[in-house]
């Protein structure tokens, strides 16, 4: 197993790579020019030079596909020479002021990646985000998989009847409305009309965020998501009770409960995992309109503000870290099947 | 039992006192209850370094850290210059080339670690610090443009900083000189009687060097003024907390231009006056960019006031233009604001299709605008929240002329297809459609920002008034960055735009058409001479009535040459809660903060279920 997670680990490099140049590609060609942006109200010739040249967007593009990929793999950004490498801000560093908690490459004239709309260190914004969108995204998934599972294995028993038509009837029903409407109408009743949750917020507090501030959010997501992961997690169990070992199983006489606990719901297992796994990076990204609707400083809304602000250094390293994490998580999957069904074996 | 160890006297004594130490307490706990006001904002903030912001959010919020050396003066309308950090407003020296200020001794930054332990006086240094700022280029300041070709002596520094590949604070600007402690003068290269206005701009604020260099890579994060509240605590783009300046100096109304007659003017004066101000102790701010949450939060008594209220929700608490009865019953108040700016949409004076100088071109434009029924910008696109832009300078900005009446921009579709016919822009195929004078095939292209809902209402609406008038028009929306480039570089046809006073005066508006400010600010490249030539009088003058002379020509220029469809004046709500009192919207400052008190009590009572 350690070669295999070895050689999936070396085959990331390219397609990181690869990713890399798309980003690279859509940001230079397609994203505009991010010194007009920044520039202000009223610009002039000089202002827009100097900006660009402190982005470094005045390279040629193979300069700045370099300083990109160095980024990406150090954190850091190299400041491109101009005259106001050694003004203010250097002389203050120089004389022991810096309170910049990363910590550059020796070579100094690096410095952490920052945001172009705030100069807040990039990693620093990641780190920051990630926790609230996490306090979101794992209740939701882990309720989401648990009542998608229990319920599934019950309809999917009953199927064919008259409850299985309905709960699948509303599941269509559900999924035809967008949710940002659950999110506009949940928030009105449930928040504003009944007053049983916050319209909004955020705390630095855990145990408050997750028993004030979250439920609302939570409940939401996974509700929303329910109905389709019912339904697909349905047909995997449909597609192991109408197999044969299932058939003889019971011909064996083997309690109902056994089968579907037992032998049915381990072999759903397999396809439930593949599931979750693609599911799972958006864990790490959360969802923008729950974010945003909620006031939740969570990734989600990092980025939908990065975006709007074109705030490329962010948007890129959030994508690029998305990207990571997709791979990371794809190779804990393929690992997991392992645990799950023995007759996988790595190659 | 009690009187085992009482004398009967005493007794009487310990309940004699009981109520009143029951008083005391009281008093204590509600002596002890911080005033704390708790707001949203529409967008999140950038940060807190003044000179190196620009969103009105960040600068709102910078605005109680720091202090300008004059401001205006809270309650006059139009908006009025008074001191605040300097001794008093001062007059322009040698024919308007000359301002000197001089700094009120005493005046303290709020305690940092940059001070080590010390307290520190604001000084005449801290604003030629501040000054330099702006053109260093590693702050990359927005508003640069403000102190460029101005000062006598600082565009010779920067360059000669470029050349040296050092940008040294140490080394004078003629223009800039310190000449005591307290006093610093600044030298014009030229007359500009509107550079004081500059002085009570949030980002033009004096720093404390210390600090500054103490921290080179966060100054975002570390606001320190001399202004009446410090950054207590900040989550960004999330949470942002403002605390009391224990050195704050504190100050009162002081109000000379108060208008008796307004309500808003009586009721800050009677809440206010007399007291030290700032009276909030703490103030919490949440950006909510999403419309519900941020009406919501402030109908469920979660925020005390709301500002700006989004469009769709204004006629639910104000239907009609009356208080709803669930509001009056709140005792909510609403303020309507007029802000001073414009929106418009702009031509390309350099099209070979819309722009141009001849009789033929200008009939041209006229026509377009005359055919465009802004009157349903307003109704449908605004609803209702705005009025139609008489003259390209805003109410409520010195040199606004309200007897100016723009009547050749007012819908006549029948006047703007005979103006077509009579200069031959007539369907010549036979396809229904209008072609040029010598043929040529007409098709306009309205460009305008992706994902802006709005942009795209305007550029529709233009779309359909053309039709009518024969004149074939198709819409591009193009990403934020990519129409800013297109707008300096002259890539478009006909755009829409909007300007927002940086400084209460008609100038700051007029330049927008300045020749010279092609690829700066005058995106629709509008070159004529004798404007321009006014535009540079009008500035070497002070406000007066042979200023409004000057400019009112020079909006009879833009009507008659027509390089602008005026668009329309926004109108926003603010919806106040009974117990903030105090309560009145600035045209020109974002926040009101060191303005506001709180009655705890009515909060209270107002809160109980």
């Amino acid at each position: 197993m350690g070669a295999y997670v070895l050689r999936r680990l070396w085959q990331m490099i390219p397609t990181l790579a690869g990713v890399m140049l798309l980003i690279f590609v859509l940001f230079n060609w397609v994203g505009g020019d991010p010194s007009l942006v920044l520039a202000g109200k009223i610009t002039n010739k000089e202002q827009i030079e100097n900006i660009k040249k402190q982005l470094g967007v005045d390279q040629p593009a193979y300069v700045q596909l370099g300083y990109f990929a160095f980024e990406v793999a150090t954190g850091f950004t190299c400041t491109w020479k101009s005259f106001t490498d050694k003004s203010e801000s250097s002389t203050a560093a120089a004389k022991g002021g810096e309170k910049n908690d990363a910590k550059p490459p020796a070579n100094s004239g690096c410095q952490a990646v920052r945001s172009w709309a705030t100069n807040e260190e990039v990693p620093k914004i990641l780190t920051s985000r990630i926790v609230p969108t996490l306090t979101i995204m794992i209740p939701v998934l882990l309720l989401e998989t648990l009542l998608g599972i229990i319920l599934a294995i019950g309809v999917a028993y009953v199927r064919g009847t008259l409850t299985d038509r309905m709960i699948m009837m509303v599941c269509t029903v559900a999924m035809s409305v967008s949710f940002l409407v659950y999110i506009i109408v949940a928030q009105y009743l449930f928040g504003f009309q009944l007053g049983w949750f916050p319209v909004q917020g955020w705390s630095d507090s855990f145990w408050k965020n997750i028993t004030y501030y979250a439920p609302l959010p939570i409940m939401l997501a996974v509700f929303v998501s329910l109905a389709p992961t019912l339904r697909l997690y349905r047909s995997f169990f449909l597609d192991e009770i109408n197999q044969d070992y299932v058939r003889t199983a019971r011909a064996k006489g083997v309690a109902e409960k056994t089968v579907m606990m037992k032998h049915v719901l381990r072999n759903a297992l397999i396809p439930i995992l593949t599931n979750i796994g693609i599911a799972l990076p958006g864990l790490f990204v959360g969802s923008f309109l729950l974010e945003t609707f909620f006031s939740i400083p969570g990734l989600g809304r990092e980025i939908l503000v990065a975006v709007n602000r074109s705030d490329f250094p962010v948007i890129k390293a959030a994508t690029v870290y998305l990207a990571m994490v997709t791979m990371m998580i794809n190779l804990l999957v393929d690992v997991l099947y392992k645990a799950v069904d023995p007759r996988v074996t790595f190659k | 039992m009690i009187f085992s160890v009482l004398t009967f006297k005493q007794f009487k004594c310990a309940a004699l006192a009981l109520p009143m130490v029951f008083v005391l307490f009281i008093s204590n706990a509600t002596a002890a209850e911080k005033k704390v006001l708790k707001i949203a904002f529409r967008n999140a903030e950038t940060g807190f370094d003044p000179q190196r912001i620009e969103d009105r959010y960040s600068v709102g919020i910078a605005e109680n850290f720091f202090e300008t050396l004059i401001t205006y003066d809270w309650l006059a309308r139009p908006a009025k210059l008074v001191p605040l950090a300097a001794e008093k407003v001062p007059e322009g020296e040698e024919g308007g080339t000359r301002f000197t200020f001089r700094i009120k001794p005493g005046i303290l930054f709020a305690d940092d670690a940059a001070f080590k332990g010390k307290k520190r006086e604001l000084v005449a240094r801290d604003m030629e610090y501040a000054m330099k700022r702006f053109r260093d280029p590693i702050n990359r300041s927005p508003y640069a443009w403000l102190f460029i070709d101005r000062i006598v002596g600082f565009d010779e520094f920067v360059e000669a900083a470029k050349k040296a590949n050092k940008y040294d604070y140490e080394k004078p600007v003629p223009g800039i000189q310190v000449l005591d402690k307290y006093t610093i003068s600044f030298k014009l290269k030229q007359a500009d009687y509107n550079f004081l206005y500059f002085f009570a701009m949030p980002m033009v604020v004096p720093v404390a060097r210390e600090v500054i260099e103490a921290y080179p890579n966060d100054t975002m994060a570390h606001p320190v003024g001399t202004g009446p509240y410090v950054l207590k605590e900040w989550t960004r783009r999330s949470r942002i907390v403002l605390e009391r300046n224990t050195n704050y100096r504190g100050h009162q109304l002081n109000t000379q231009y108060a208008n008796p007659d307004d309500q808003w003017d009586n009721d800050a004066i009677k809440a206010l006056a007399g007291k030290i101000l700032p009276l909030i102790d703490r103030v919490e701010i949440s950006p909510i960019e999403e419309e519900q949450p941020r009406f919501l939060a402030f109908m469920n008594f979660e925020h005390d006031y709301i500002e700006e209220t989004p469009l769709g929700f204004v006629s639910q608490l104000l239907p009609l233009g009356k208080l709803s009865p669930a509001m009056v019953k709140r005792n909510v108040r609403v303020f309507r604001s007029e802000e001073p700016e414009i929106t418009w949409d702009g031509f390309n004076m350099e099209d070979k299709i819309v722009g141009g100088y001849l009789p033929e071109n200008v009939a041209f434009r006229r026509a377009l605008i005359l055919a465009h029924d802004r009157s349903q910008e307003v109704d449908i696109i605004r609803r209702g929240q705005a009025g139609p832009t008489k003259s390209p300078i805003p109410p409520g900005v010195v040199g606004y002329d309200p007897n100016f009446n723009a009547t050749e921009q007012e819908y006549d579709l029948a006047r703007a297809k005979a103006l077509l016919d009579m200069y031959g822009f007539i369907d010549r195929d036979g396809d229904g459609w209008r072609e040029m004078p010598d043929g040529r095939q007409i098709i306009l292209q309205f460009k305008y920002r992706a994902n802006e809902q709005e942009s795209r209402q305007v550029a529709e609406l233009w779309v359909k008034c053309m039709a009518a008038l024969g004149i074939r028009m198709t819409t591009v929306s193009v990403q934020f960055a990519d129409l800013l480039r297109d707008r300096k570089v002259g890539k478009f046809q006909m755009s829409n735009f909007a300007w927002i006073a940086d400084y209460p005066d008609a100038q700051n508006f007029l330049q927008l058409l300045y020749g010279p400010n092609t690829d700066e600010s005058n995106d629709s490249r509008f070159k004529f001479p004798e404007y321009d030539r006014l535009y540079s009088l009008a500035l070497k003058l002070p406000d007066g009535p042979e200023r409004n002379k000057i400019y009112r020509e020079m909006n009879r220029l833009i009507v008659a040459y027509a390089p602008w469809r005026f668009g329309v004046n926004r109108t926003f709500s603010h919806f106040i809660n009974p117990w903030v009192l105090g309560y009145k919207k600035h045209p020109i400052l974002y926040t009101a903060f060191k303005y506001l008190d709180i009655d705890i009590a009515a909060k209270n009572a107002a809160l109980q279920p």
